[in-house]
């Protein structure tokens, strides 16, 4: 009975923000504007290309981002039995970046043919990284989670400082603005074409793990347990990890690197719903697509016309939260 | 055992004796507040150099005349290439590149300031301008014995100002006042020719693309499309003089012409990029040009050949 209730909760407050978002923006549009730039949209009212052509793919964006992110928390969450975990820690977000910065210094052109190539370029940083981490985290054909976070945090730290290292020999202040705002997160590049890309990943991950829920949930108790029980652990891993690169990396090379997310919002699920709920997976995509368009909001609220970057917010934002989450004695991460 | 070595206490000093411990006590006195007072007055010797104050209204102490200088900026090399001796500039920043003169000199890293290096070249003055310095780095210097000079520019005025006031503190007065007035005299008629325009073209400036930044309303470049009867289309004032701005933004200021680049490598990069700006009408009017990057850049001497650079775009 909660469980429709919260979602049906969520359902509307993702509505209602995405109404208010519609709302904010350099030209003047109140609900009646934005329901003719819907019903009686007119090409040539610029009021209307900019609610439908930038407004709106921007809300969906940032919802369809931090639904990724949080999915993909929870995944790697429940992979490593650790509520550490998240997306960020395999090195994908590291290894997007580094992609990105190798367009904005020079190194690889700006454009390729039609294709604008910081995005091409974090996801390949974002694949690559993330499969030398996996594959550093096997050991004797075995894929030990522990060796995994440590292989992960180990080559982040090296992609953040080669990240460093090209921004320290930068010549250029415009370039390090350029990093430094991909680094920090941001919807701003969202359009119709680009959007498509981390929506289809992510619901097609969704689908996947619809009928991977159970063994994710027995997989919680522990690898061994999980085995026990008959869960095909290895492949169950495997699937993660494929999902877990693809979806971030996708989100990574449309936003840039947005943290915490992917950290706390599966937490948030597992407070409300516990630990081995069927749709549980479903409900951390909604609530982080919530809680990322809140943050969109904000930030374009608090600092118009651009906005803060992403990152910041959802760090402020979330850090509160999470703490107030933690402080709950009755709070654990698995049943 | 231990052994305890008796101490004689000795008796009360005869009177002679306390007059001559107490005339040595205040003689020793009297010499060292004498020094202490002579040591503070090396300042004030100092002060028979000369005082100056920058822009940024710090007071800057010089023991003498500055003779050897140079530039933190490539606009502050053109503008001392321009008033100074050529063999009293003593180097020049890695960004440097013009005039060719400057290729004669050797290369001072500015960001990072090599603070070894300044020392060895031994400057009189450094000049600067500001927001290209950091003021940490000039304090820095400033302990280190070398001051820096900070110019500010908010309008052309500014910079021919800025370059009689680098004559005034070299020795160049003449050479400074005679470009200055020379150049000033162009600026007006330029001011002169476009002063009565009823519609003023509204111009977007972008210095870079991922994000968009653009030439803010508290630059230079607002200043000189006034002169040429025009506006930057970007009328708010925002805390960076180069904002970062939105498509969504852009496409309400709706510019009639746009700079940053020619308009096939705009087309490459830009309008591939955010094909919603496509809506504005610079790029359905081909109103689109490329100014050269040291040129708009730079406030200096070349100030007048960006102002005719921007009349060839604005007024083909």
């Amino acid at each position: 009975m909660m469980r429709g209730l919260y979602f049906i909760l969520a359902l509307l407050l993702i509505a209602i923000v995405i109404v208010l978002g519609l709302q904010v923006g350099s030209f003047e549009s109140g609900l009646a504007t934005i329901a003719e730039a819907f019903l009686n949209y007119n090409p040539d009212n610029t009021t209307h290309y900019a609610i439908v052509h930038l407004r709106l793919p921007r809300l969906l964006l940032a919802l369809v981002v931090g639904a990724a992110l949080a999915f993909c928390g929870y995944l790697m969450q429940a992979m490593v039995n650790n509520g550490l975990a998240d997306p960020y820690l395999l090195g994908t977000a590291s290894g997007a970046s580094l992609g990105a910065v190798l367009v904005f210094f020079g190194f690889i052109e700006i454009t390729i043919g039609s294709f604008y190539m910081p995005p091409m370029l974090a996801m390949a940083g974002a694949f690559i990284v993330t499969l030398v981490v996996v594959i550093l985290g096997y050991r004797k054909r075995q894929l030990i989670p522990a060796q995994l976070l440590l292989a992960g945090i180990a080559i982040s730290s090296l992609c953040t400082a080669m990240v460093g290292l090209l921004t320290f020999l930068s010549d250029s202040e415009s370039k390090l603005k350029s990093v430094i705002f991909w680094s920090m997160g941001s919807f701003e590049r969202a359009s119709w074409t680009l959007l498509p890309y981390p929506a289809v990943a992510l619901i097609l991950a969704l689908i996947l793990f619809a009928f991977l829920q159970k063994q994710l949930n027995i997989l919680m108790l522990g690898s061994e347990r999980a085995q026990a029980l008959g869960v095909q652990v290895s492949h169950t891993r495997w699937a993660i990890l494929a999902t877990v690169s693809i979806v971030t990396g996708f989100a990574v090379a449309t936003s840039g690197p947005i943290g915490f997310v992917g950290l706390i919002v599966p937490h948030v699920t597992r407070g409300l719903l516990g630990t081995t709920g069927r749709s549980n997976l479903l409900f951390c995509a909604f609530v982080g697509g919530l809680f990322m368009l809140l943050c969109d909001l904000l930030s374009r609220i608090i600092y118009p016309p651009t906005g803060l970057p992403i990152g910041i917010i959802t760090s402020f934002f979330g850090v509160p939260f999470f703490v107030y989450l933690l402080s709950r004695k009755n709070y654990k991460f698995s049943s | 055992m231990r052994k305890f070595t008796k101490i004689s206490r000795a008796g009360p000093a005869p009177m002679k004796n306390k007059t001559i411990v107490y005339t040595l006590y205040f003689l020793s006195l009297i010499l060292g507040l004498q020094t202490i007072v002579s040591c503070q007055q090396k300042p004030e010797e100092q002060k028979q150099g000369i005082t100056i104050t920058d822009n940024l209204g710090r007071e800057l102490h010089l023991p003498k005349q500055p003779k050897r200088v140079f530039g933190f900026t490539s606009a502050m090399a053109e503008m001392l290439f321009a008033i100074v001796d050529t063999a009293n500039i003593i180097a020049r920043t890695p960004d440097c590149d013009y005039p060719a003169g400057v290729y004669t000199k050797p290369i001072v890293s500015n960001y990072p300031v090599d603070m070894e290096q300044v020392l060895a070249l031994k400057p009189d003055l450094i000049f600067t301008s500001e927001g290209m310095t950091p003021l940490d780095d000039a304090a820095r210097l400033q302990e280190l014995g070398i001051p820096v000079y900070y110019q500010k520019y908010r309008t052309v005025e500014d910079v021919l100002k800025g370059i009689e006031d680098i004559g005034r503190i070299t020795g160049r007065e003449q050479v400074a006042n005679h470009l200055a007035d020379s150049l000033r005299k162009e600026v007006q008629q330029l001011e002169a020719k476009y002063k009565n325009r009823q519609s003023k073209l509204q111009v977007l400036t972008i210095t870079w693309t991922d994000p968009i930044y653009v030439y803010g309303q508290n630059t230079l470049l607002t200043d000189k499309l006034r002169i040429l009867g025009a506006e930057n289309a970007v009328k708010e004032t925002f805390d960076q003089p180069y904002p970062a701005l939105t498509r969504e933004y852009i496409l309400k200021l709706n510019p009639d012409v746009l700079m940053g680049g020619t308009k096939e490598k705009l087309e490459q990069t830009f309008f591939s990029q955010y094909p919603e700006l496509r809506k504005i009408k610079a790029y359905k009017d081909g109103r689109i040009y490329a100014p050269t990057g040291n040129l708009i850049e730079r406030p200096g001497p070349r100030i007048v050949e960006s102002l005719k650079e921007l009349e060839g775009f604005l007024y083909p």
